[in-house]
């Protein structure tokens, strides 16, 4: 498989915007092999309506249990359907032997980092969306506050997403990395998965935005801290 | 810790702490043994004395893991790796033993062995992660890889330790059963009591030093050995 590579913009001259386009580029060129690929995206999303239909029948079929589960469901479903996606993140790149090529290009390495971020959050935001949507249909959780809801989403994909692709970035070498990856990256993003459950249940029930805001800035807190760790972290333990 | 570059066997520090924390340890166990019993819990109260020093090891264990891990990522000098890796496996001890001996105590004390209370599931959380720690060092067989992702891990790992608190104490507040303070009881402690307790923490302190160090040159053997 030949990765397009033209365009590929100097670092040397206007070094931020630069890095900005790399960035970009990389998020959008693995973005169209994910899509042309098809069968990654559509395991992922198999994967989301069997694990909502299971747990639903486990669950059911009464409506008020469904409905108690919906968010608790949703979140875990989420998270091991990221863990699927981030390691799909690096396993092309090791496989085709352009991780070194990646890395050896010149300046700062934290754009590889953002650029896979950037298409974990392309692909998982609509995935969970479509999720969402499941959910709503299989576990009668109610749609009204829609903008809400994509907010919770943003803030918690987004805070799963910037510790898996660290994770994957650093395992992406390992033969055990599908087992290892889950294992490392569920206590990390506990806080994660309790606020993003809370926030969901808050607005399914009905609170003021008042009481959910107080998860989202913990979302926001957690996001802000990992983005920052990993992206520090990230050069320093991919290179050499 | 380790100042000497390829030492053969422990220096006189090392037998120091070990020594001293060994020959005080039966010493604070009859302090503990000898202490008043408490007024609400009775004789229940002296597993304290080795859950408090414990639970405080655990937790300044996987400290020392995260500033050695950082110090590694700055300096690449493998001796700071093979400390932060001895901490946490001497944390990962003491904080079993928080954890157990704190369970011990809650059933009869709160009626079950488990809690959804803000410290004890930071404190599962934490010891999750440096399993996890452990598992990843084990994984990788590459020795710089290796040194460099456990690093990573040591890091992320802590920094996550007052966010976890928050988010799951915040969690429990929504969901108001019954509170249950850990604190109650032993602000105002007897002086025997916090004799004991500091006693037996000093004690741990010294045991935990020593384990660093001895492991730290068990770990340099070990590494020497892979190399040759």
């Amino acid at each position: 498989m030949k990765l397009p590579v033209e365009g590929w913009p100097e670092v040397s001259g206007q070094g931020r915007v630069g890095a900005v386009r790399r960035v970009v580029l990389l998020a959008l060129r693995d973005l169209r092999l994910e899509v042309r690929d098809r069968a990654g995206l559509l395991s992922i999303l198999a994967f989301f309506a069997v694990m909502l239909f299971i747990m639903a029948l486990a669950l059911g079929p009464e409506e008020e249990p469904l409905r108690r589960a919906a968010p608790g469901v949703l979140w875990v479903a989420l998270a091991f359907g990221s863990t699927l996606l981030s390691t799909r993140a690096f396993a092309l790149e090791v496989e085709e032997g352009t991780l070194d090529d990646l890395l050896l290009a010149p300046g700062g390495k934290e754009w590889i980092y953002f650029g896979k971020l950037l298409f974990q959050m392309l692909l998982l935001l609509p995935l969970a969306a479509l999720a969402l949507l499941m959910a709503a249909g299989l576990f009668y959780l109610p749609l009204e506050r829609l903008f809400p809801l994509f907010l919770t989403l943003v803030l918690g994909v987004l805070g799963y997403a910037s510790v898996a692709t660290f994770y994957a970035g650093l395992l992406a070498r390992l033969r055990g990395r599908e087992v290892l990856l889950p294992l490392l990256l569920f206590s990390l993003v506990v806080p994660v998965v309790l606020a993003s459950v809370r926030a969901t249940t808050g607005l399914a029930e009905g609170l003021p935005v008042a009481e959910i805001s107080d998860w989202w800035q913990l979302l926001l807190v957690f996001d802000v801290v990992y983005l920052t760790a990993s992206a520090l972290l990230f050069p320093v333990v991919m290179e050499g | 810790m380790l100042k000497v570059a390829q030492p053969d066997r422990p220096d006189a520090l090392t037998w120091v702490f070990l020594g001293l924390g060994l020959l005080l340890l039966p010493v604070g166990l009859y302090l503990a043994l000898s202490a008043p019993p408490d007024v609400n819990q009775g004789y229940l109260v002296r597993i304290m004395y080795l859950h408090v020093p414990g639970a405080w090891l655990g937790y300044l264990a996987f400290f020392v893991t995260f500033l050695y891990s950082l110090l590694y990522l700055f300096r690449r000098d493998p001796r700071h790796d093979r400390v932060a890796s001895s901490s946490a496996e001497i944390g990962l001890v003491f904080m079993g033993l928080a954890l157990v001996t704190g369970m011990l105590w809650a059933r009869p004390t709160w009626g079950v062995y488990w809690t959804w209370e803000p410290r004890l599931t930071t404190t599962a959380i934490l010891f999750a992660v440096y399993v996890g720690y452990f598992l990843l060092r084990g994984a990788i067989e590459d020795p710089e890889l290796r040194r460099k992702a456990a690093a990573a891990v040591g890091i992320l790992g802590f920094i996550n330790v007052p966010i976890s608190y928050m988010s799951v104490k915040w969690w429990r507040s929504l969901h108001q059963t019954q509170s249950i303070d850990l604190t109650t009881g032993k602000i105002h402690m007897d002086p025997a009591m916090l004799q004991a307790l500091l006693f037996n923490l000093l004690v741990f302190t010294l045991l935990y030093l020593g384990f660093v160090r001895f492991r730290s040159l068990l770990a340099a053997l070990e590494a020497r050995k892979e190399e040759a």
